[in-house]
């Protein structure tokens, strides 16, 4: 760095190699295994190649699609309800100015913040008294409280840019509030809507011990089924598993890159909550 | 309809849930944490529970276990995402975006199976050392899975976390800091007089916020130490659940007070995060 | 005393993208005060920053006092940079962004002290010495951004736009406070602004640079009364251009033959008279025309005029009051026509 500002040195592509490097490297095994029919200690790569993990995952009568199934449940009821829930909070968190703010603020952020491990056992005895525990709705319901903070405030951000001009416009031209909302508002916040969404699915998506502790193990998702392979002693049907559950996580990674601008609210996303 | 009745509305929902799921659930847990379980015929409000937890060895050993991997992770995780986040800068956006976004997507639970298959003693890591010759057989190769330095959970926990210090660092690299930069070049600033007096300074606060938040999360995370960590001891959150599974109801209220304990301490850091963050959207304001 | 300052054939590109500036060549004498003038895009700021080091040119030199500067850091080009925003260190206080430069050069402390407590004064901000920036208001923290910057007392001072984001009684206090440290100073300025009558006002040359291009590089008045080209006249308010042909001393044009005080270059020209220049009498270089359109301004009326097919524009004190459809006698006085190469 010394002459003036030049044409950039070859180090950051270099660091940008080594990175990607290094967050490739954790997937260069599971694919291996994945696909591996023999694969012997010493050997860098497999000596023979099987399509045993793949039949596990799809074989009718596995389990698989099954949890694959009530995940997929899970975590769209999930997204619709979080976002049910977040949109009118975004709204009022983001389009409104009132006291108390921030007391609500904090008070929706706390379960990003504080682990849910101890509320959930908390509301276990609760739920089964009534009926809940060790059904899916019950754990479609304790998967809203890690995600519900996310949509209000991805939604709240969202509400925030904008600034009522359209809907002032448009009540100026003869539409009702409710017609303003309708056909201005909800196209206008849309795209937050979806990212919102999104990542309420991954974050139910990728729930462990919550489905773990509600669902007491009659609710079989593939977090759990990966968890049990990977205590146990085969790597390729953990690696088969680990993969089916990673990869539907990463298309919704590029869905939302494509609907949101990258690095927006980097924030609050917070350290892994998936 | 009046603004004050229209905002609580809009709020009912969220607030409602939050309200009964989580804040309910905490203060079950808190009441069953001081012995007053009526449906199992405990009616004594009691502090015994925090007094025999405290004073467990065990539960000081966990303690101890847990603040040492929530504290190396977070340290590492943080001066790994800032070097990187230097570094990369000047690049490409989009790429170190999908590159950052990318870890941040994939579950935990991934993340911790595709590590523990790189540094097994039958990994992929002791498959190259034997094959640079450096290790025969596979106990050769240093144990970094169950092993006393927690050095799986730690390596799972970096792999995750360095992306998303390292995006918080980058948004505030490439705003306001990457002005003022070339503010402080043209007053005479040298490379390491930048980053010293006005980099350094101005990137720290959202660093410290973001590392706060990484130790937060790390404290009390379940998943990653019930895989990779080894059984004795434990760290907290998988002692909380340890004790919660008990046939014996009675270790009901240690388990409880236990994950009171979690909460109190990672409450205690967010409320540090959000001073801070609050502190960052002021001066950005 | 300000350093001379030289730019020589010196072009920019982004990318693969047109060029951002194409040889541009100035000098700019010790504490003289220039303004790069131009629309928004149109590569003044891509200019000053490459003065300042923060950019390298694709080709052409940059010298300062004499010497290249090309290869040279922007930390030792002694080139302070005042931007649009104050930039203010959000960390420091107002002294300490102010010490800011003398630090990186290790002054020694008093000296600094003494030196930091004299530029908040020229910028009549002695008592905020140690509020946050945070707390000030737009002008008060560009007012620090201006003492910051001439603390180094700078072998070059270099003015983005810096008064853009105030309000316009702000703005021309700013001016007079920029207007008056320069000279205190004699530093050597280039001010950088897409509003002509800041330009007018500040500069004792301006560069107009049209899409990355000089387009002309003279005092302010020169821009009124002799400007380049039509687009040049354009940016500077001329509305009226006539068509002609220049020999013996006249021009021919479609409103008869104008004479005109300097010479035009013969064959083809373009006739440039401003509105506020054209007298209704009779007299040298005069036509009858007809009221078309009036325009009250506050300070003036413009008047729309039309004769054999020309419509030109005259603009009045507003006392002067003609009703649309009057015929009137129109002069062009010979001193105020310019003639532009068609």
């Amino acid at each position: 760095m010394d002459g003036a500002v030049g044409k950039g040195s070859r180090l950051p592509d270099a660091v940008l190699v080594v990175v990607a490097a290094l967050v490739a490297l954790p997937f260069v095994p599971l694919v291996l295994w994945a696909f591996a029919g023999e694969w012997r200690f010493p050997d860098l790569l497999p000596t023979a190649w099987s399509l045993r993990g793949m039949g596990y995952l799809f074989e009718p009568g596995g389990g698989v699609p099954g949890a694959a199934f009530n995940s997929l449940i899970i975590g769209v009821a999930t997204a619709a309800a979080s976002v049910a829930v977040g949109l009118p909070a975004g709204m009022a968190i983001g389009g409104y100015e009132w006291r108390f703010k921030g007391v609500v603020i904090f008070f929706i952020l706390l379960p990003i913040l504080v682990p849910p491990l101890a509320s959930t056992m908390g509301v276990h005895v609760t739920f089964i008294r009534l009926g809940l525990a060790d059904t899916l709705p019950g754990v479609f319901l304790v998967h809203l409280v890690p995600t519900v903070p996310y949509t209000a405030l991805i939604l709240a951000g969202v509400f925030a840019e904008r600034t009522g001009e359209l809907e002032e416009a448009a009540r100026t031209l003869g539409a009702s509030a409710w017609q303003a909302f309708l056909r201005v508002t909800l196209p206008g916040v849309l795209p937050g809507v979806a990212v919102a969404g999104l990542f309420a699915f991954l974050i139910s998506w990728g729930q462990y011990v919550l489905t773990l502790l509600i669902g007491g193990g009659n609710v079989v998702t593939l977090p759990m089924l990966l968890f049990s392979a990977a205590s146990g002693n085969d790597p390729v049907i953990t690696s088969a598993l680990a993969l089916a559950f990673a990869v539907p996580a990463v298309l919704a990674l590029v869905l939302a890159l494509r609907v949101l601008k990258p690095g927006g609210r980097a924030d609050l996303i917070g350290p892994g909550k998936v | 309809m009046g603004g004050r009745v229209k905002i609580a509305l809009l709020l009912a929902p969220a607030v409602g849930v939050i309200g009964v799921l989580f804040a309910g659930g905490l203060g079950a847990a808190f009441v069953q944490s001081l012995g007053y379980m009526p449906a199992i015929g405990m009616n004594e409000w009691s502090l015994d529970a925090y007094r025999q937890v405290l004073s467990d060895g065990d539960f000081l050993d966990s303690l101890a276990l847990t603040l040492y991997v929530s504290g190396v992770s977070t340290g590492l995780s943080t001066v790994l995402a800032v070097l990187a986040a230097l570094a990369l800068r000047r690049s490409g956006g989009r790429v170190s975006a999908v590159v950052f976004q990318l870890p941040i997507t994939i579950p935990h639970l991934v993340a911790a199976v595709g590590i523990a298959l790189v540094v097994a003693q039958t990994g992929l890591g002791a498959r190259l050392a034997a094959a640079l010759g450096l290790i025969g057989e596979p106990g050769d190769f240093p144990a970094l899975l169950y092993d006393r330095y927690s050095v799986g959970i730690i390596l799972t926990y970096v792999w995750k976390e360095v992306p998303f210090i390292a995006l918080v660092v980058l948004a505030s690299l490439r705003g306001v800091a990457s002005e003022l930069e070339e503010v402080a070049r043209t007053l005479g600033a040298g490379a390491w007089q930048r980053f010293w007096y006005v980099v350094f300074p101005v990137i720290s606060p959202s660093v410290v916020a973001a590392s706060l938040l990484v130790f937060a999360f790390t404290f009390g995370a379940f998943e990653v130490p019930y895989l990779l960590g080894k059984s004795y001891p434990t760290m907290l959150p998988v002692m909380a659940y340890d004790e919660y599974r008990e046939i014996d109801l009675a270790a009901r209220p240690g388990a409880m007070a236990i994950n009171v304990l979690i909460a109190l301490i990672t409450g205690a850091v967010a409320a540090l995060y959000l001073r801070l963050a609050g502190d960052l959207g002021r001066r950005r304001g | 005393m300000g350093a001379r300052l030289e730019l020589e054939n010196v072009s920019h590109r982004y990318g693969g993208d047109a060029p951002a500036l194409e040889d541009l060549s100035l000098a700019v004498e010790p504490g003289e005060l220039v303004a790069l003038l131009g629309p928004s895009g149109c590569g003044k700021t891509t200019a000053l920053k490459i003065i300042a080091g923060l950019l390298r040119p694709s080709s052409g030199d940059v010298r300062v006092g004499g010497r290249s500067v090309v290869g040279t850091a922007p930390e030792r080009r002694e080139a302070a940079m005042v931007f649009q925003k104050p930039l203010l260190f959000p960390h420091m206080s107002v002294a300490r962004n102010v010490g800011f430069g003398l630090r990186m050069r290790k002054a020694p402390r008093k000296e600094s002290e003494s030196k930091v407590h004299e530029a908040l004064r020229r910028v009549r901000m002695e008592g905020f010495a140690d509020r946050a920036p945070e707390e000030l208001s737009g002008g008060q923290q560009q007012r620090v951004a201006l003492a910051r910057a001439l603390v180094t007392d700078p072998r070059l001072l270099l003015l983005d736009e810096p008064f853009s984001a105030l309000d316009a009684s702000l703005r021309e206090e700013m001016r007079g406070l920029v207007l008056r440290l320069q000279r205190e100073g004699g530093h050597t300025t280039v001010f950088v602004t897409h509003d002509q009558e800041e330009a007018v006002v500040l500069a004792d040359r301006i560069a107009l640079v049209f899409d990355g291009r000089l387009q002309m590089y003279e005092e302010p008045e020169a821009f009124y009364d002799r400007p380049a080209t039509r687009e040049v006249a354009r940016f500077f308010g001329a509305t009226n251009f006539i068509e002609g042909r220049a020999g013996n001393g006249s021009v021919r044009t479609p409103l008869g033959n104008l004479r005109l005080a300097s010479a035009a270059p013969p064959g083809d020209v373009t006739l440039t008279i401003r509105p506020e220049a054209v007298r209704l009498e009779a007299g040298e270089n005069s036509f009858d025309a007809l009221i078309t359109s009036a325009a009250y301004l506050g300070t003036q009326v413009h008047y729309g005029l039309e004769t054999s097919g020309k419509s030109l524009r005259v603009a009045l004190p507003p006392h002067v009051r003609l009703a649309v459809g009057n015929e009137v006698t129109a002069r062009l006085p010979a001193e105020s026509l310019w003639a532009l190469r068609a």
